[in-house]
């Protein structure tokens, strides 16, 4: 990867910097010019390193035989490439500090779905934009990728169609996020909760968020409430 | 180029593992591979002798920042179509150096298979088949060329 930081104007900045005759607003112009240049050359390898990441886990998945080392990997896969869906997002406009989570479920349920070629499930949207501090974006967008793919994969087997909802938007406490689908319901529960159940579970306490799954009859509907801006 | 024939396509890129997966996905829309170019010099050598139908170009090859060079030379005198592929999309120029458009990275799987099948219509047939899906950005040129007026996201 070629690096295209004009490397020599660091010291110019410095030598010019400190009482010289040069006028300051030059200097500070300058300084911002660079520390932008630098702010894009670093966005530019985590964009590229994400990309690298979610390749490799994917050729490693395709190179196993094992059904169940095939699955672990394509879920390893599926999780950096949320984080990655997100990453894509932010730096594309001006704001670089906020996060849309409207515009990632969109990106998000585009990929899932047509990932998962279940072209049988359809999927309802129902979102306002809601901007979040790009901090809470990578947990945020995990925890809703796992809930998606756990309807996608869980809900409707043996071929049964069905549909999913999703609703994202604000009530009195932050931001609402409702996923629901009208498959098979949550059935027994199982004995242990499966990887995804923890993550969800341990995203949901990071993120100070509370969680709601009921047997909603059909399907299931998870509703997740997170407080924004420090408010409730 | 005959109306069943697949289409050909050329991975410039200087990342390997990139560009495997990417030889995958393109087997896996039944578009053809027919090469691998990971420095400008070989791009354009490649292009020349092999003549794609499309080249997926990064903008960072393995000799520096080149591949917007690389896209200008392919639309010039190769006879085929470039499609960026760039963690940098906002540093492309505003003509896109002739190319049809661009794949910001990190993409995902399905979101360039559905590219491929979308840009595979639109060379076949010379008219898009609607909107760009999600993840595909034209450029400007091209998506008037295709009939594609309102373009629905932007950099």
């Amino acid at each position: 990867m070629q690096d295209n930081i004009p490397r020599g104007r660091e010291t110019d900045l410095l030598v010019s910097g400190q009482g010289s005759r040069d006028p300051p607003v030059p200097d500070l112009a300058r300084a911002l010019e660079q520390k932008l240049a630098l702010l894009h050359e670093v966005d530019h390898r985590v964009k590229n390193n994400l990309q690298l990441i979610t390749s490799l886990l994917k050729l490693q998945a395709r190179r196993s035989c094992d059904p169940a080392v095939k699955l672990a990997l394509t879920g390893a896969q599926q999780r950096v490439s949320a984080v990655a869906t997100v990453h894509r997002r932010l730096f594309r406009g001006e704001e670089v500090e906020r996060f849309d989570v409207a515009a990632f479920v969109e990106d998000l349920v585009d990929d899932v779905i047509g990932g998962a070629g279940r072209g049988d499930i359809q999927v309802r949207l129902n979102l306002e934009p809601v901007d979040l501090p790009a901090t809470q974006a990578a947990p945020l967008a995990l925890l809703i990728s796992e809930l998606l793919v756990n309807a996608v994969r869980h809900a409707f087997p043996n071929g049964r169609s069905g549909l999913i909802s999703i609703s994202v938007g604000r009530d009195a406490d932050g931001l609402r996020v409702e996923i629901a689908d009208n498959g098979v319901g949550m059935g027994t529960p199982a004995a242990a909760p499966g990887f995804g159940g923890t993550i969800v579970t341990l995203l949901s306490g990071q993120l100070g968020a509370r969680r709601e799954t009921i047997d909603a009859d059909p399907g299931v509907r998870t509703v997740i409430r997170l407080p924004v801006n420090g408010r409730p | 180029m005959a109306s069943c024939d697949p289409l050909n396509i050329l991975i410039v890129e200087d990342e390997v593992l990139l560009a495997a997966e990417l030889g995958y996905l393109i087997g896996e829309v039944g578009c053809i591979e027919v090469g691998h170019a990971m420095t400008s010099q070989e791009a354009v050598a490649l292009a020349r002798k092999l003549r794609p139908d499309l080249a997926l170009v990064d903008v960072h090859l393995g000799d520096g920042p080149t591949g917007i060079d690389v896209a200008r030379c392919i639309a010039r005198d190769c006879g085929g179509v470039a499609l960026f592929m760039t963690a940098n999309v906002r540093r492309l120029p505003d003509d896109f150096a002739g190319a049809c458009g661009v794949i910001g990275k990190p993409y995902s799987e399905h979101g360039v298979k559905m590219a491929l099948v979308y840009l595979d219509a639109c060379l076949r047939d010379g008219r898009a088949p609607g909107l760009p899906p999600a993840g595909l950005q034209l450029a400007p040129l091209w998506a008037e060329l295709w009939g594609v007026h309102d373009m629905p996201r932007s950099a």
